[in-house]
């Protein structure tokens, strides 16, 4: 993975350094695993060699293969979420900021196919409880839609559970495209997700309007 | 599910059609079994001896009717998604009235099916998703199906995404997906109202900015 942590705590030992370095890959293993064949077919042991570390090594990380793909699926999630947050705080008004959260996001996911795949699509064919983080994440994102959004006014009023429905919506259309493989051509889908999720809000002219000057 | 009407009709006048008519009973008495297991306690912890207590029948009886706990789930999100097809299509159909008004009968049968059958739609629309892979891709093809019906309903605009259709489907799954975990299934119709608003929105506003034009 192309991502370099930052130090967690403690620093310095280089012990720590290279089991850092072993959990990272084997991380990035697993979700390549999981892309090529899945999560049933996928063992510790084709985990191991793709990370590069030795089976024991893979046992002082994790103590299964269940928690090195929670561990993963954790990690993708709060890879998607911070890089779509922080594209979007430069931003003054709401409307260019969900813009550019969705440009980010799809940007991200297209570069990251194997992790884009095991979010949105193999992790939750697993089941072991993903579906609750899965949950979880959809929802920080439903709390980031909703605030600042415009406040109901005149003839745009969306119901109460537009910005639940916004995000699902998105969600959904992107795992069905993940799944059926089209994972980097996802940025091409940027003006429809943005309509989608713009004009409940802001009606569809105004949101085609915001759409069309980016 | 032929032979079921059939000997419903036929079953009390004739006895070797009663006894049809005890083993399509028997069928069901199964998957609702499954479906009410697999509520309560996952699919994977459900097992054929649960199942066939549950169901008042033989183990024999089960494995005369069904392969094994597999095919017994597919078969029952089979049978649930065929009920919820015919309701949904026959609401749609005797609505009176615009699209708008076939839509919400249709949003409406659907919802009435979730709070009737809670355990069926929480196998459906939960454990489905994690249960086996054959699970998980019947479950998409529902989704696939529900938007295909959507999109005959709707007016057709060629200004709107072309994934509209997709993205409002998958987001009324979700709302719903979360009231049927949260256990409130039984009080699914309570969505009427602001999931026919968020269906019907982008559909109704692009005829608005169409009279606003003109």
């Amino acid at each position: 993975m192309e991502v370099e942590r930052l130090p967690r705590g403690r620093h310095g030992l280089s012990r720590e350094y290279v089991a850092r370095n072993q959990r990272e890959r084997v991380l990035a293993a697993l979700a390549e695993c999981l892309y090529e064949r899945g999560f049933a077919a996928t063992t510790i042991s084709m985990i191991s060699r793709r990370a590069g570390v030795s089976k024991g090594d893979f046992y002082k990380q994790f103590e299964s293969k269940d928690a090195c793909f929670l561990q993963a699926y954790d990690d993708a999630v709060a890879q998607f979420h911070e890089g779509t947050v922080a594209a979007c705080e430069g931003e003054k008004e709401w409307a260019a900021g969900v813009l550019a959260a969705l440009a980010a996001l799809l940007d991200l996911l297209a570069s990251r196919p194997p992790q884009a795949r095991l979010v949105l699509v193999e992790g939750l064919r697993v089941g072991k409880g993903v579906y609750d983080r899965y949950q979880e994440a959809l929802l920080a994102f439903v709390s980031h839609l909703r605030a600042g959004a415009p406040a109901p006014a005149g003839a745009v009023s969306p119901p109460a559970a537009t910005d639940e429905a916004v995000v699902g919506g998105i969600a959904s259309l992107l795992s069905r495209r993940v799944a059926a493989g089209e994972v980097e051509q996802l940025p091409d889908f940027l003006p429809q997700v943005a309509e989608f999720a713009l004009a409940p809000y802001l009606g569809a002219a105004e949101a085609r309007r915001i759409i069309s000057e980016r | 599910m032929r032979s079921r009407a059939q000997g419903a009709q036929e079953g009390s006048a004739r006895p070797e059609i009663s006894r049809e008519f005890i083993a399509v009973h028997k069928r069901r008495r199964i998957m609702d079994a499954i479906a009410e297991l697999s509520a309560e306690q996952g699919y994977d912890a459900t097992k054929i001896g649960d199942i066939v207590r549950r169901a008042g029948v033989a183990r024999k009886t089960l494995y005369d009717n069904f392969d094994g706990k597999e095919e017994v789930f597919l078969s029952a999100f089979d049978a649930a998604y065929e009920e919820v097809t015919r309701r949904v299509e026959g609401a749609c159909a005797a609505a009176e009235g615009d699209w708008d008004e076939r839509l919400a009968a249709g949003l409406a049968a659907l919802l009435g099916y979730v709070a009737e059958r809670p355990a069926m739609a929480r196998m459906c629309l939960i454990e489905a998703l994690s249960a086996t892979p054959a699970a998980k891709e019947r479950y998409e093809d529902a989704l696939g199906a529900f938007v295909g019906l959507t999109g005959r309903i709707v007016p057709r605009d060629e200004r709107l995404p072309e994934t509209i259709d997709e993205t409002v489907v998958g987001g009324v799954a979700w709302i719903v997906y979360q009231k049927v975990r949260r256990g409130e299934a039984a009080r699914a119709e309570e969505l009427l109202p602001e999931l026919t608003e968020f269906m019907t929105a982008p559909y109704l506003g692009a005829a608005a900015a169409d009279r606003t034009r003109i």
